[in-house]
């Protein structure tokens, strides 16, 4: 029974993946948890978020973000790094340091998701090549893991609409039966 | 989000997993167009642009359509909403793209085999003249207020709603509204007992940004609120939007 057990814990993790919106992926390994509190994070290492960003404010230089289950505000400066990956709706990691009472952010990074154990990374040379000949010709099934609304405004040609939730709740129904077949994920970016 | 998944197929079974990491962003940055599905198409709040000749257009066209023909398009660029999704097709619908992307309108899609694709999968055309004019409204997003509803709190208050002004001291010194709260973004979680419990909060700042964090600040503590979105400027003591 210890299968079940696992795979309910997968189907946790995702749901609470999912719940963050969008594209954001922790390790895919299961043994992160993707609802960490805020407390523990921060006694971790008290001076570095992670989470989505809710917004930026470039008139009051604030960024805010969603970490564990709660709303958090750093500010910025021009002296802070890599404000191009704070782009709202995505994962970011911001290190800060505190002046007074205000949190400023020294560093923003994307948080980039990491690949799952046996599973390899397709750039879009090979995309564009497989996409032209088809998924017949090309025996392959290409799935966007985005939210269904996402995918019918503009979708790659050819691919297959599978969020996240009806892939943890009916998975094996909506795969090709020949498990051989080349599968290729995708949704709305690299975090 | 692709990376569980294919976690989850890999657990399932399938032996040739891969991800596409650049994902749809880039797929386009690669020069590639994306496809609007058919449903989305028909009831979507899309502009819909045939990019044929009138007469090629009025012969046959898919429902809500604007005809703009492919060498006319530049004269429309300044008609199009960049926030607007836009799904295009007619001969050359790939070049269109371009020119849309090039002009800060991005949000816009194919028809999945073009027009014959489109009927091909059982979609129907209609004859006569299309629309020749874009007219796009942006519908509300979750959270958000409308303009109209806005201005009558603010300008003529109310019992139940109050305007809450999250700029900033140095921009409110053109104007605010007669009926508001103001407390700057930066102090709100500090100030948050001047806030009625009782009264939804209409929050604006200069464009929306910060208002909708203020709003999301304002749900997380229990208070009723939606933001607008939309650009202020106050001049003379008088704030208007738009």
């Amino acid at each position: 029974m210890k299968k079940i057990k696992v795979l309910r814990l997968v189907a946790f993790l995702v749901f609470a993946g999912f719940l963050a919106g969008g594209c954001v992926g922790n390790t895919g390994s299961g043994t992160q948890s993707a609802a960490a509190p805020t407390s523990a994070v921060e006694k971790k290492d008290a001076n570095v978020y992670k989470g989505k960003v809710a917004g930026v404010s470039n008139k009051a230089k604030s960024i805010s973000m969603v970490v564990g289950k709660d709303l958090v505000m750093v500010k910025f400066d021009d002296d802070t790094k890599g404000m191009d990956h704070a782009k709202k709706g995505e994962a970011a990691i911001v290190h800060f340091e505190v002046r007074g009472a205000d949190k400023f952010a020294t560093v923003v990074k994307p948080k980039l998701a990491k690949l799952p154990a046996g599973v390899t990374e397709i750039q879009s040379e090979e995309m564009i090549g497989l996409v032209a000949l088809g998924p017949e010709k090309g025996g392959f099934f290409l799935v966007d893991s985005r939210p269904a609304g996402r995918f019918a405004a503009g979708h790659v040609p050819s691919s297959v609409s599978i969020p996240v939730g009806a892939m943890v709740a009916k998975g094996a129904e909506l795969l090709p039966a020949d498990k051989d077949t080349l599968l290729v994920f995708h949704c709305g970016g690299p975090t | 989000m692709s990376s569980k998944s294919a976690g989850l197929a890999k657990k399932l079974g399938y032996t040739n997993v891969k991800i596409y990491l650049q994902g749809v962003p880039g797929w386009k940055k690669a020069g590639q167009s994306v496809v609007a599905s058919d449903a989305f198409i028909q009831k979507g709040n899309i502009i819909l642009v045939d990019l044929r000749s009138e007469k090629e257009s009025a012969a046959g066209h898919i429902a809500r359509t604007v005809n703009i023909p492919y060498d006319e398009l530049e004269d429309y660029l300044d008609d199009f909403d960049s926030k607007a999704p836009v799904v295009i097709y007619g001969d050359n619908a790939k070049g269109a793209r371009k020119e849309l992307a090039q002009a800060g309108i991005k949000g816009v899609s194919l028809i999945d085999g073009g027009l014959q694709g489109y009927q091909a999968r059982g979609g129907k055309l209609v004859s006569g003249e299309p629309a020749t004019e874009i007219e796009w409204v942006r519908k509300l997003g979750k959270g958000e207020v409308s303009s109209e509803e806005f201005l009558v709190v603010a300008e003529e208050g109310s019992a139940t709603q109050v305007v809450l002004d999250v700029r900033g001291a140095e921009e409110t010194v053109g104007g605010t509204f007669s009926n508001v709260i103001t407390i700057p973004l930066d102090n709100l979680e500090a100030r948050m007992a001047e806030l009625p419990k009782d009264k939804e909060m209409l929050v604006h700042c200069t464009t929306g940004a910060r208002a909708e964090m203020a709003h999301t600040v304002l749900k997380k503590a229990g208070f009723k609120s939606r933001f607008l979105v939309g650009d202020l400027s106050c001049e003379g003591g008088d704030c208007t939007v738009e």
